[in-house]
């Protein structure tokens, strides 16, 4: 598990209760406004940097910005024996590993060896990586693979929990890389086009609309407060989490040839992984009944807070969540992301309307 | 690729096509970023670096200095400023990953947090800490000073009060130390091949004055030719001012026109069109 304390959220436990409470109710009122599943406006560009195969950025609206940059490189493929002719390349030879795609995460004022950082960088890849489709797109031949660098850096201190956006640069990135056109044929060493115009998309387009036939996997931010499941959830929302979840989804792969641009999108999931949300660590509530200074016998002793933890929850008075989620909350959180014209649906279709150099 | 340096001498223009005293086309933008207290960036020709900073405000309970009780901030009452330097993998043209505790990237942090330190009106924040974290998105060339010239525009958007721009700019010199040229010409604004090959400094002078901030000198060249070089590069650091300064009061001008800001005093002046 992930742990979010990094980003403390300056709120007292009546501040918690209030937006707890307001959260629970049916349907939801949120600080800002939005419905359970809107997600936050965002600005998105590609190929910002010409000295990367392929690159995006991303602000959200509340002012976390990230830049992903992509870099490839030929190496070649490490346990292949020498001197093994063939020139025929059956397609299910190809074959994908992952150490062929590395990822870092670079987060300002937070070490490189920080848990949290290395669970994101861990979380992003193993969405990337479960999609086993990925990897294999780095096949060169028998011999050679590319290997991908994918540098992410968060630009913006980290106000809210960074995953979502991260997680949608890098989707763009990838989409926008483009690796040379090989020339060489069969198992004989890469030969590359330098022209970079005939350099082929990692993620092939359609030729007519220059739409992305398949997509890399989105990881999305879920939470859920009493019965109630919301998405996109910002830092103060977060703060009062019963339950938050990133869940990954990805496009199952096309099978047969249904009619192009239709409403056929398939979600696959591919990973859900909790996160420790920050509503765990903090300070409860102190109850009237049970308050010194509202006259309440017999409370003399140091640290009410501490026998408070122990006793009822009391109406209105702000308690950490404890325990484990509900195997029924975590199957509606995966169930409303995945289903159809839902928010993951929705975040794609957005994505879709970047532009893409 | 080794950098043919004869060539300069027949038409006295340089791999890039410019002449010994032209500036690479620096474009600035300030204001980038909504979540932070100033934020701005900066192109030096192919060199790409984005700026945010935080503050001046109390250091967070992890930075707490060794002194306690007192709160954080630099010795005698004075604001710290803590610049820290990220160089993205993707940056150069072969990817290489800097860790956090490289040498190159601590020496630079510790040129631009002094030269800053020395510009910033830090006495007014006793107890604080002004946080400015550097990108490095590409690299070609006069990265330091690509780096102050941002940090710079940063602290102006976060109105953090200054003496005056901290403007910086490479200068170098046409022919290596090892030919020993005594006609050798200073240069302006060295890209990364230049950088390679011929002897370089990186110098920052406090606006437009000649009062040198930051001079550094990692190669080796002739004490003869370094009067000329450091010429240049002065002349050069008052030009970056003048496009600075220019990308700061086109954002001003354009935030009073959208209504972000109130027209202050002095600014009846000032031409709003």
């Amino acid at each position: 598990m992930a742990t979010t304390t990094s980003q403390q959220v300056l709120l007292c436990p009546a501040e918690l209760a209030y937006l707890h409470s307001s959260l629970s109710l049916t349907p939801p009122i949120r600080p800002d406004g939005r419905t359970p599943t809107h997600f936050r406006p965002l600005v998105a560009e590609t190929d910002i940097l010409p000295g990367t195969n392929g690159s995006a950025r991303i602000c959200f609206a509340d002012g976390t910005e990230a830049i992903v940059g992509v870099k490839a490189e030929v190496e070649k493929t490490r346990g292949v024996e020498e001197g093994v002719e063939e020139s025929e390349v059956r397609e299910d030879e190809k074959e994908g590993r992952s150490e062929w795609v590395e990822l870092t995460v670079e987060i300002p004022g937070v070490r490189d060896d920080d848990g949290g950082t290395a669970f994101l960088s861990a979380m992003l890849g193993e969405a990337l990586l479960s999609d086993g489709g990925f990897v294999k797109r780095l096949w060169i031949n028998r011999r050679w693979h590319w290997k991908l660098y994918l540098d992410i850096l968060l630009i913006s201190p980290p106000l809210s929990y960074p995953l979502p956006l991260l997680s949608l640069t890098t989707h763009l990135a990838l989409l926008a890389t483009r690796l040379p056109r090989l020339k060489s044929e069969g198992v004989e060493d890469p030969f590359f086009d330098d022209d970079w115009a005939a350099a082929p998309y990692l993620y092939p387009r359609d030729k007519k609309s220059g739409k992305a036939l398949a997509r890399p996997p989105v990881t999305l931010l879920v939470m859920a407060v009493g019965r109630n499941i919301i998405f996109d959830p910002a830092k103060e929302e977060l703060a009062v989490a019963d339950v938050a979840l990133a869940v990954s989804v990805g496009e199952a792969a096309e099978t047969g040839d249904n009619d192009m641009g239709g409403k056929g999108r398939k979600l696959r999931l591919l990973s859900v992984r909790t996160i420790d949300p920050p509503s765990r660590v903090t300070p409860p509530g102190v109850p009237n009944a049970t308050n010194a200074a509202y006259g309440a016998a017999g409370t003399t002793q140091k640290q009410p807070e501490a026998r408070m933890a122990e006793a009822e929850a009391v109406e209105g008075v702000w308690r950490a969540p404890r325990g484990g989620a509900k195997p029924l909350v975590m199957a509606a959180l995966v169930q409303k992301t995945l289903e159809r014209g839902g928010v993951a649906d929705e975040v794609l279709d957005a994505l879709e309307g970047v532009d893409l150099g | 690729m080794p950098l043919d340096t004869s060539a300069y001498s027949l038409a006295l223009l340089r791999v890039d096509g410019r002449r010994w005293n032209e500036l690479r086309r620096v474009h600035a933008q300030i204001r980038t970023q909504a979540a932070a207290d100033g934020s701005s960036y900066l192109e030096m020709g192919h060199t790409k670096v984005m700026c945010v900073v935080n503050g001046p405000s109390e250091p967070g309970p992890r930075r707490g200095t060794a002194g306690g009780g007192g709160g954080g901030g630099g010795p005698g009452g004075v604001a710290e400023v803590a610049v820290s330097v990220v160089v993205a993998g993707f940056s150069s043209v072969d990817r290489k990953r800097r860790g956090r505790g490289d040498k190159r990237t601590l020496e630079l942090q510790t040129t631009i947090s002094n030269a800053l330190a020395a510009s910033l009106h830090t006495h007014l924040y006793p107890h604080s800490t002004i946080s400015i974290s550097l990108h490095v998105l590409s690299q070609d060339g006069s990265l330091l000073a690509a780096l102050i010239n941002a940090a710079t525009l940063a602290c102006v958007d976060a109105g953090i009060p200054m003496t005056d721009y901290v403007v910086a700019c490479t200068a170098g010199s046409t022919s290596t130390y090892a030919a020993n040229d005594e006609t050798a010409d200073p240069l302006l604004d060295l890209n990364h091949q230049e950088e390679q090959e011929l002897p370089s400094l990186t110098v920052a002078t406090l606006g437009e004055t000649d009062r040198v901030a930051v001079l550094v000198c990692e190669s080796r060249v002739q004490a003869s030719r370094l009067e000329g070089m450091l010429a240049v590069g002065v002349s050069g650091c008052h030009q970056v001012r003048e496009i600075l300064d220019q990308v700061v009061r086109d954002k001003g001008r354009h935030m009073i026109k959208e209504g972000t800001v109130e027209k202050g005093m002095g600014v009846e002046e000032m031409e709003v069109d």
